[in-house]
């Protein structure tokens, strides 16, 4: 019987190899990848999280997670499809026009989709009309905005704007963050929400998917 | 407008006198790791293309084709001339050193001047990430590190200005070299290669930070490193106290082995390695603050009585923020900073091409006059 501890174990301590051999073994004696998932996956890139925000964790071992995690998932993903299994939220996210900086922005993504999430990453340096353009293919109920800079996150402004113009902004939660935002700039531009870290913003972009699938 | 210079003549030595708590007395002096070209430009009204200040910076000294050595004198001549006219104690001056890098693209960042270009550093390609290419790598070797801007301005500087050069730190060029999310996974998957790789930058900061200070023109090496995000450094501490305090000290020893200080630029909150940073490698003062993470205030109250610190003024309210709020605050922490002494005025992190022009004046007016009615 596959032990899914050691799945949980493998993605907290970054082990590629390991988190996709369990998983594979795992799936090789029928159990669930929907239970795979929900009980040993989602919990561990949860625990990343934590650790990341009380500075057990730095970049390498988040980004060593998420890879850990990716490589568990896999051999899900077909079997997921082919289940109908509803992500947790579609997410957009992308760095503001103006704004080439992403390694932040990549860890909330990271995070994201290691919840559960599907997540459209847009890259850097995104036009508010991308924005627009890719929520309403892809029908995106949590949009992310990320900026370094003092002066480009006046871009997140621009692309609240843009997805209100659209008809797009009662449908989306626009959740922001960066090293120059502040929970305050947030309340000034009408985003929904501030994330202080990349765990923070998983927190809150699960926090809105519950309210959406509650109201 | 300024409505006149900062000071009438420069005086590199009061600036050294507060850099090392030797005084409290005195002018609270200006101090910026750099002024990007854009702002240089406007302050002394000399038009330069901003664009190709990295062309001279990062180009290969041996071999510098006569169009990029005629920008890069003209670079020289702007830099000197910013701090003459803003009356500043120092010209900042940086070695040229021919370390090839990874990609670097440009981005404009949308404010409201015509060239405001910032570059930003690939974070997921780098030019080292696997063993063959560290043996592939061409190092510099140590004869083609040049101090010419150093050696330019020494002739060109008004008596009582000295250089301050600024160097770029190892640990930002080891991004630079490995990308940040390849640098990410070697320090898991291959430690020894960070290790090497820190090696050879440390070498070839050793020796231009050496060779800089040593000349009679430098006042002081202002070393920038950015190690840290909003929320903590990006490797741990524990990678960092085994990997690269230990080369800092190398480096800051480089610097103090010729009587000249040595200054820390970091960005992003780095306190879990201040304690580092002032027992092991023995800085001297501490620059780069953002109220986000810690106000400078607070800052100083805990670590003056160690190191001097420098700047403060968040780039936020440079960028954003009105002319009254920007002398508001610059009272606020020149009240709690100024009458301890071992405290300079200055931005946050630079004189960057996104903030207002007028609000970089009126922190350096509002210095001024707080300096008059102290009687300095």
């Amino acid at each position: 019987m596959v032990d899914l501890q050691q799945l949980h174990e493998a993605i907290l301590n970054g082990d590629a190899k390991t988190a996709a051999a369990v998983a594979q073994a795992a799936l090789a004696q029928n159990v669930p990848a929907l239970e795979l998932i929900q009980t040993a996956m989602v919990p561990a890139m949860d625990e990343v999280g934590r650790r990341f925000e009380c500075q057990d964790y730095f970049v390498p071992e988040l980004l060593l997670s998420a890879r850990a995690m990716k490589a568990a998932l896999e051999p899900l993903r077909p079997l997921l499809a082919a289940s109908g299994a509803q992500p947790a939220g579609k997410v957009v996210i992308g760095t503001v026009q103006g704004d080439l900086h992403d390694i932040g922005k990549n860890l909330v993504a990271a995070l994201l989709e290691g919840g559960g999430f599907e997540v459209t990453d847009l890259g850097v340096d995104v036009a508010p009309e991308k924005f627009v353009e890719t929520v309403q293919k892809t029908n995106a109920n949590i949009v992310c905005l990320s900026a370094l800079l003092t002066v480009t996150m006046l871009s997140m402004k621009t692309t609240i704007d843009g997805l209100r113009a659209a008809g797009l902004r009662e449908q989306v939660t626009v959740l922001v963050g960066g090293a120059a935002v502040t929970r305050q700039f947030a309340e000034e531009i009408g985003a929904d929400g501030y994330g202080e870290n990349a765990s923070a913003a998983v927190a809150l972009a699960r926090a809105c998917a519950k309210a959406a699938t509650v109201g | 407008m300024l409505e006149r210079p900062f000071k009438e003549k420069p005086d590199f030595q009061h600036l050294r006198a507060v850099l090392l708590r030797e005084r409290k007395d005195g002018p609270v002096p200006l101090l910026e790791l750099v002024a990007d070209p854009e702002i240089m430009s406007e302050v002394t009204g000399i038009p330069y293309p901003a664009e190709h200040a990295r062309e001279f910076v990062w180009g290969n000294p041996n071999s510098l084709d006569p169009k990029t050595l005629e920008l890069g004198v003209a670079f020289m001549d702007l830099s000197i001339a910013y701090s003459a006219k803003l009356g500043l104690d120092y010209a900042t001056m940086t070695p040229l050193v021919p370390l090839h890098r990874t990609r670097v693209h440009l981005a404009n960042t949308g404010v409201g001047r015509e060239q405001a270009l910032r570059s930003w550093q690939d974070e997921h390609v780098g030019l080292i990430t696997t063993r063959d290419d560290f043996e592939r790598y061409r190092w510099p070797s140590l004869d083609q590190i040049s101090i010419l801007p150093i050696e330019y301005a020494a002739t060109k500087m008004p008596d009582g200005m000295k250089v301050m050069v600024m160097y770029m730190g190892i640990f930002e060029d080891l991004r630079q070299l490995m990308g940040l999310e390849p640098l990410a996974y070697a320090t898991a998957d291959d430690p020894e290669l960070v290790d090497d790789v820190l090696e050879g930058l440390t070498r070839v900061a050793e020796h231009a930070v050496g060779l800089a200070a040593a000349h009679p023109a430098t006042g002081g090496v202002f070393y920038a490193d950015d190690m840290g995000f909003s929320s903590g450094t990006f490797l741990s501490p524990r990678f960092m106290r085994q990997h690269v305090i230990p080369r800092l000290k190398r480096i800051a020893d480089a610097c103090h082995r010729h009587g000249k200080p040595f200054l820390l630029h970091s960005c992003g909150n780095v306190l879990a390695l201040m304690e580092d940073f002032i027992d092991v490698v023995g800085i001297d003062a501490k620059h780069s603050f953002e109220d986000k993470i810690l106000p400078v205030e607070e800052f100083y109250a805990r670590y003056a009585s160690r190191i001097a610190v420098v700047g403060g003024l968040d780039m936020d309210l440079l960028g954003r923020g009105s002319e009254a709020e920007v002398r508001a605050r610059t009272r606020q922490i020149l009240h709690a900073c100024a009458p301890g002494g071992g405290y300079c005025m200055g931005t946050g992190n630079s004189a960057a091409n996104y903030i207002k022009l007028e609000n970089y004046y009126a922190m350096i007016d509002e210095t001024r006059k707080w300096n008059e009615e102290h009687g300095c």
